[in-house]
């Protein structure tokens, strides 16, 4: 079970890694959303804000109506975040619960897979 | 955003169930399904093929039933996948889903094809020229799927419900034109009772796909819509259809809608001349929007997401700068290009109904038997759980796999004979998909397995720090080590 320490610590670096990689702001250019997330197993809850491909702010808390939800495990999250796990395959195992349109869902992994292709 | 009380999240942008109805009813109804209604008429004798659609239409409520249960249990994009998975095992899931996404390389050639000849046909060009359509409008399509165009879900609905009222319209012109006569209206079974089976099993693929619905149901707005929309798409369907064929059967002598890739056109042109045949080609090429949008994005995304888990080469997952995984959209192009080029030299459209019929009846069945198990292997609440489950899922499984057989023996250019053509083409699809599962698969994963250990990538995670040990009692002695 992560604490929300863990989680922020790996939120800043996932902010860090995709806003500093140009390939992925080209790629996410039109790319505007809100997105909240849910640790099922501590139900902390906090918000990613995706302005024009740019990661502009991860508040704890849900702030804003959605585009996307997703729901897991804390650690699930942490590990997400730090890219040392394939979200793909846990989203098909079920073990990664989304709300969304699937064109969002799929920008979501592609961020993961441009940043980490090998994870 | 939770709404207090309800439990349900509220999306800014959440599909409600007109959209999601006609998302369902314009995945199934392709121009293809005119050439169904054909191939229904082929088995069911003068306008008794409406009673073959009704039944057809009832059983498919079974089969609403049946995804409305399995996408309650796992609402999910992954839908079938995931059902199959939990209740046959991943390696029969991976197969079956591999061969039941050749369908959308079938139905987009088809539909490619089916266009390049109504266009061809109406704009009086010589034959060879219809291939030069079924090429641009591939190429178009990909085009825009590689630049990331998505119908927004306002067309997509505006376009089904468009091409749904102008064909009941048309149709309900020639039923009521004068000069026609319904013939033999009750004589399904009268002829052969097995062609009245045949004919039921055709009229199933009318509605094949309509439970594609299941994909979208992360981006419901309740967990309830997706369950209406899978009643309510079939019930726009059987209308449509069942004018439909009741304007064909009273207007057009079967002899020339059954070598004909376009009765549609046919129908227009006896109703309402050469403005109806002009309608009935504009209602075509619309038709394509919701083939072409649907079925690429389905197909991509999914091959998309089977080489991101490792199943297929990651070649295919690899994306453009507009996020599309162009690799994938550009093997089911070629794919469905090679496909439309055999059939605009073979002529055989009606064996691509048989196979899409065929395929559908066995989806259907395994479905229903993946519910029997998970109503085993699940007891937790559903927002939708069929009456008498268990007695109609034995049903399913067995009506359809019945069904399934009844047209991949069919031989759909002589109903009066049979021919294990269509059931051949499945085997043979499913043998590769099975190969390729239990073969290519391993070999797939060792070479990712093999190429990340050589990249010797750590986990970039810190690692947690030991938690603190306690402070040591004064008051106890050390013990001795």
């Amino acid at each position: 079970m992560a604490g929300w320490d863990e989680l922020d610590e790996a939120l800043v670096d996932y902010t860090t890694s995709c806003n500093s990689n140009e390939r992925l702001r080209k790629m996410q250019r039109d790319w505007t959303r809100t997105l909240h997330f849910i640790c099922s197993d501590t139900d902390d809850t906090f918000t990613m804000v995706v302005e024009a491909g740019e990661i502009t702010g991860t508040p704890a808390g849900h702030q804003g109506v959605p585009d996307i939800v997703v729901t897991t495990d804390s650690e699930t999250f942490c590990d997400m975040f730090w890219g040392d796990l394939n979200p793909v395959a846990k989203y098909l195992r079920g073990d990664i619960a989304v709300r969304g349109s699937q064109e969002d869902v799929m920008r979501l992994d592609a961020i993961s897979y441009v940043i980490w292709p090998d994870a | 955003m939770t709404q207090p009380g309800t439990g349900e999240i509220h999306l800014r942008r959440s599909v409600g169930t007109a959209t999601a109805t006609a998302t369902s009813a314009g995945l199934a109804f392709a121009a293809i399904d005119y050439l169904g209604v054909v191939s229904i008429m082929a088995y069911a004798p003068g306008a008794s093929g409406w009673l073959a659609i009704g039944i057809g239409a009832c059983l498919v409520f079974l089969v609403a039933g049946v995804f409305s249960e399995l996408n309650g249990l796992y609402p999910t994009a992954a839908g079938i996948r995931l059902y199959l998975g939990r209740a046959l095992g991943t390696r029969t899931a991976l197969t079956v889903t591999f061969t039941y996404m050749t369908t959308v390389v079938l139905v987009i050639a088809a539909d490619a094809f089916l266009i390049g000849a109504a266009l061809r046909h109406v704009l009086h060009e010589p034959a060879g020229l219809a291939y030069l359509w079924i090429a641009i409008l591939l190429a178009v399509a990909t085009a825009a799927n590689l630049r990331g165009v998505v119908l927004a879900g306002w067309v997509q609905t505006v376009v089904t419900y468009v091409v749904l009222a102008s064909t009941a319209i048309v149709s309900l012109i020639a039923i009521f034109h004068v000069g026609g006569s319904f013939r033999t209206p009750l004589h399904l079974f009268g002829a052969k009772p097995l062609s009245g089976i045949q004919a039921i099993a055709f009229a199933l693929f009318l509605f094949a796909a309509f439970e594609w619905v299941t994909t979208t149901a992360e981006e419901a707005r309740g967990p309830k819509v997706i369950s209406r929309a899978l009643f309510l798409a079939p019930l726009l369907i059987w209308a449509t259809s069942t004018l439909f064929l009741l304007g064909l059967s009273h207007l057009v002598p079967f002899a020339a809608l059954h070598h004909s890739p376009y009765p549609q056109l046919l129908l227009g042109q006896a109703a309402l001349g050469s403005v109806g045949e002009l309608w009935m080609l504009a209602i075509t090429v619309l038709t394509a929007l919701n083939t072409f949008n649907g079925g690429f994005l389905v197909a991509s995304r999914f091959i998309y997401a089977a080489a991101r888990e490792g199943n297929l080469p990651p070649v295919l997952a690899r994306l453009n700068l507009n996020a599309v995984p162009w690799v994938a959209v550009c093997t089911l192009a070629t794919a469905s290009a090679v496909l439309a080029a055999v059939i605009f030299a073979t002529g055989q459209w009606l064996l691509l109904v048989a196979v899409g019929a065929t395929l559908e009846a066995g989806i259907y069945a395994l479905a229903s038997a993946s519910l029997l198990i998970l109503r085993r292997k699940e007891d937790r609440d559903r927002p939708f759980r069929l009456r008498g489950g268990r007695g109609l899922a034995i049903a399913g499984t067995a009506i359809f796999s019945i069904f399934g057989l009844a047209t991949g023996l069919a031989d759909p250019a002589d109903s009066s004979h049979f021919s294990p053509t269509p059931l051949l083409v499945i085997l043979v699809l499913a043998a590769i998909s099975a190969l390729y599962v239990n073969f290519g698969v391993p070999r797939v994963q060792a070479a990712t397995a093999a190429r990340r250990a050589a990249a010797a990538r750590p986990s970039r995670r810190p690692p947690r720090p030991a938690p603190e040990a306690p402070p040591s009692d004064p008051t106890v002695e050390p013990m001795e080590p």
